[in-house]
């Protein structure tokens, strides 16, 4: 644990209006985000010092391209660092903000994450993950990853496919309190979830996230700027990252035991303070691309005990006026550009801080939690705060 | 705005045999062959690594996420990687904030790239526009011929020129046989007035670093190698820039960033290297860093110019790697300074036609 010379803040966020976006190229997507970013908080191009794109470059199969993209990113004569870490990419980028703000390299960085899905080939690309030799063969895509990691899953916590349809159900029905999402299902029900089309074994087509086009951009400034900026800046408190093993048989009951997410939980925990997570946050806004891993989630970032997740799905205790609000934007069940969406996890906790989240903003949030999740078990976490840290001492990350 | 740094070392280098083709070994075991001797070379174990930051392309990689080959090399398994898409400088200066701010106290920079794997006409294809572009199948030679023959046109450089920079890399190369300028002219015509042996043969390569804060530097007892400054610059996408193509003004802007930061002089600089896939744009580079024209430039390639001799270990030309050519030149130009001590820069560019430059400052102590 070590002093930061600079604290650091989320002081804007854009989104798109995330879905089938035939209306706009990616560039345009892009810059949609972007400048309703800027706009929240009064900053020019000029102002940015530094730009941090996230993007998966084979989903739409475009090399370079950050490069490609350079004007729309608004990042010409300027650093531009192109982050490509999978599903977390958008957290990984938003991680890359702060770092390069606290560290006093920059003063004020942009991040952007995006992803125009309906223009690429999401599942092939990311059977590409998989070793060439030994899992290629085999994969099938995200679907495929999680059906086995869920089925695991099943069979280790007795989580039953009832509870994981309440989770599909809370996302799509918060989707309509959020203007950007994609999946907005205000009518659904459970057993709609259950009758859907069964993608692969426990997961139906209610259980997954959609394939959508959007983009996010974030400013993340320096302690000196960030409070001319908003009104109440969503300081950053901790970040972390963890990986798990290469090879699916390396860990074999990922998603039950998530080792990765334990191992950067346990860091930032420690490093925010955070004791008692169901207690300690106000909201959180987390990676799940399929119901059952939120309740896995809850389990492995401490929210219940290992096991339980599913009981505190019945319990209710996160939905927006349960104890611990999880996703009130509809999370990743209801918007995925892939490029994006864990830089939307982070955006809408700074929302919640700022007290920014229109209809889905849950009252009084001093304290929130955003969670990326990826390929290798990537796991990006970040923890923000309406409390400006009270020195750069207490301010420290793993 | 520059970055600024006063505490961060490099404590351990490493690389991989470079070889046209590895096929020897996986890309895991290519980049363990660069981390295992960085590591030992700072007195520390993979326990002891706090996070890495690698640079290395899905697209050559042919893999979502190509840091996945590595991150258990580099100590990722549980604990912290973060992958830039672009050459190692720019991930050396996403690494150095890291130490600056705190985050991480000892870390790893790895770069690598099995060019012999990839396709790469289909690879450099996919970086052009999709709609107006693609259907002509371009390929990066075809837009470095356009700047070449725009940077000729200037009347300040020939192709002779480039070939004699090609002659005087490959004189100073390990990994690639010596040619004469003649035979580079001589070569096979890729893209009007590009010759084969005008770009940098494709390898396979990996090199890696051990960065760390002061007081673990100090703690190691390995203070000989600080590094001072990093920037970088993104130019125009390259048909945005048609009439510029030949104008490596960021270059120029990022050595200026870094040098502000430092507080250094150009003057001061013992060694400069400068990285680029193709001949003509290390004299484009030079030019634009200030380092002279026409045959002034070109002599100073060849070591018999005034100062001091450009790319004296080789650079990407000599046998380096997209993602690794300028990590390499920092491994290279380190191990040359080792015992006589003093300031480098180190340059390296990424993208179609040198759209972006980036630029690192090290300080050795002999």
């Amino acid at each position: 644990m070590s002093s930061l010379p600079v604290r650091a803040a989320v002081v804007a966020t854009g989104q798109t209006d995330h879905g089938r976006r035939l209306d706009a190229s990616m560039a345009e997507i892009a810059r949609e985000a972007i400048d309703r970013c800027l706009e929240s908080c009064g900053l020019q191009f000029d102002d940015i010092d530094a730009v941090v794109a996230g993007n998966m470059e084979m989903f739409e199969g475009i090399y370079l391209v950050d490069q490609y993209f350079v004007g729309a990113l608004g990042a010409l004569g300027k650093p531009l660092y192109k982050l490509n870490t999978g599903g977390t990419v958008g957290a990984s980028a938003a991680l890359a903000c702060y770092h390069l703000v606290a560290s006093g390299r920059h003063r004020r960085v942009l991040g952007v994450g995006f992803q125009k899905q309906s223009e690429g080939s999401t599942q092939s690309a990311i059977t590409t993950v998989g070793d060439p030799v030994w899992e290629r063969a085999v994969m099938a895509g995200a679907i495929g990853n999680f059906a086995s990691m869920a089925s695991t899953y099943i069979a280790e916590s007795g989580v039953t496919q009832e509870q994981a349809a309440k989770v599909a159900v809370k996302a799509r029905r918060y989707a309509c309190l959020n203007p950007h999402a994609h999946l907005k299902l205000p009518d659904i029900t459970v057993e709609q979830v259950l009758e859907s089309e069964m993608l692969a074994f426990p997961i139906h087509r209610l259980d997954f996230c959609p394939s959508s086009d959007g983009a996010c951009a974030i400013v993340v400034a320096a302690e000196d700027l960030a409070g001319d900026l908003v009104e109440h800046p969503a300081w950053v408190h901790a970040v972390a990252t963890a990986h798990d093993q290469q090879y699916m048989g390396d860990s074999p009951k990922r998603l039950a035991v998530m080792r990765s997410l334990q191992a950067a939980a346990k860091k930032a925990y420690g490093l925010a303070g955070i004791e008692h997570p169901l207690r300690d946050f106000d909201v959180a806004e987390i990676y799940e691309p399929a119901s059952y891993a939120e309740l896995a989630l809850y389990e492995n970032l401490s929210f219940c005990e290992m096991g339980d997740g599913g009981r505190l799905i019945d319990e209710g205790a996160t939905l927006m006026d349960g104890q611990l609000p999880v996703n009130p934007s509809g999370g990743v069940l209801s918007t995925n550009p892939v490029g994006a969406t864990a830089m939307i996890r982070v955006a809408e906790a700074a929302m919640q801080v700022m007290g920014q989240a229109g209809e889905h903003q849950i009252p009084d949030v001093r304290r929130a939690l955003a969670t990326g999740y990826g390929g290798n078990a990537w796991t990006d976490i970040m923890i923000l705060s309406r409390e400006r840290p009270r020195a750069s001492a207490e301010v420290s990350t793993e | 705005m520059p970055g600024t740094t006063t505490d961060t070392w490099i404590i351990g280098l490493g690389e991989a045999p470079t070889a046209v083709t590895r096929d020897d070994v996986s890309i895991t075991e290519l980049a363990w062959e660069a981390v295992q001797p960085a590591l030992a070379q700072a007195g520390t174990t993979l326990q002891q690594i706090e996070g890495a930051i690698t640079a290395s392309q899905d697209f050559w990689d042919g893999r979502t996420i190509s840091s996945m080959s590595v991150n258990e090399v580099v100590g990722g398994t549980l604990g912290s990687e973060a992958k830039v898409a672009s050459d190692a400088c720019l991930a050396l200066g996403y690494a150095l904030s890291r130490i600056e701010d705190g985050d991480q106290h000892l870390n790893i920079v790895l770069a690598h790239a099995k060019e012999s794997q990839g396709d790469v006409h289909t690879i450099e294809l996919a970086a052009f526009d999709p709609y107006f572009e693609r259907p002509l199948d371009p390929d990066e030679t075809v837009v470095a011929a356009f700047q070449a023959q725009l940077l000729y046109a200037q009347g300040v450089f020939t192709p002779e020129h480039s070939a004699r920079v090609v002659a005087a890399a490959r004189a100073r190369s390990t990994v690639l046989a010596a040619v004469t300028p003649e035979q580079v002219l001589e070569s096979a015509l890729t893209c009007d007035p590009l010759h084969e042996l005008d770009r940098a043969p494709l390898v396979d390569a990996a090199s890696a670093l051990v960065i760390s804060d002061g007081d673990t530097a100090r703690r190691l007892q390995r203070t000989g190698v600080r590094l001072v400054a990093a920037a970088s610059r993104t130019g125009a996408y390259w048909n945005q820039r048609s009439s510029t193509l030949h104008d490596a003004e960021p270059a120029h802007a990022a050595a200026l960033d870094a040098l502000a930061v430092a507080g250094w002089q150009a003057s001061e600089l013992d060694a400069i290297e400068i990285n680029a896939p193709y001949a003509h744009q290390h004299l484009m580079v030079g030019q634009a860093l200030g380092l002279g024209d026409g045959e002034e430039l070109v002599a100073r390639f060849e070591g018999h110019g005034d100062g001091p001799t450009l790319n004296a270990s080789g650079g990407w030309l000599a046998g380096s790697a997209g993602s690794v050519a300028g990590l390499h030149s920092v491994v290279a130009v380190l191990e040359r300074l080792r015992d006589s001590g003093g300031r480098a820069l180190v340059h390296a560019t990424s993208g179609l036609a040198s759209q972006s430059h980036h630029v690192v400052l090290l300080e050795v102590t002999a």
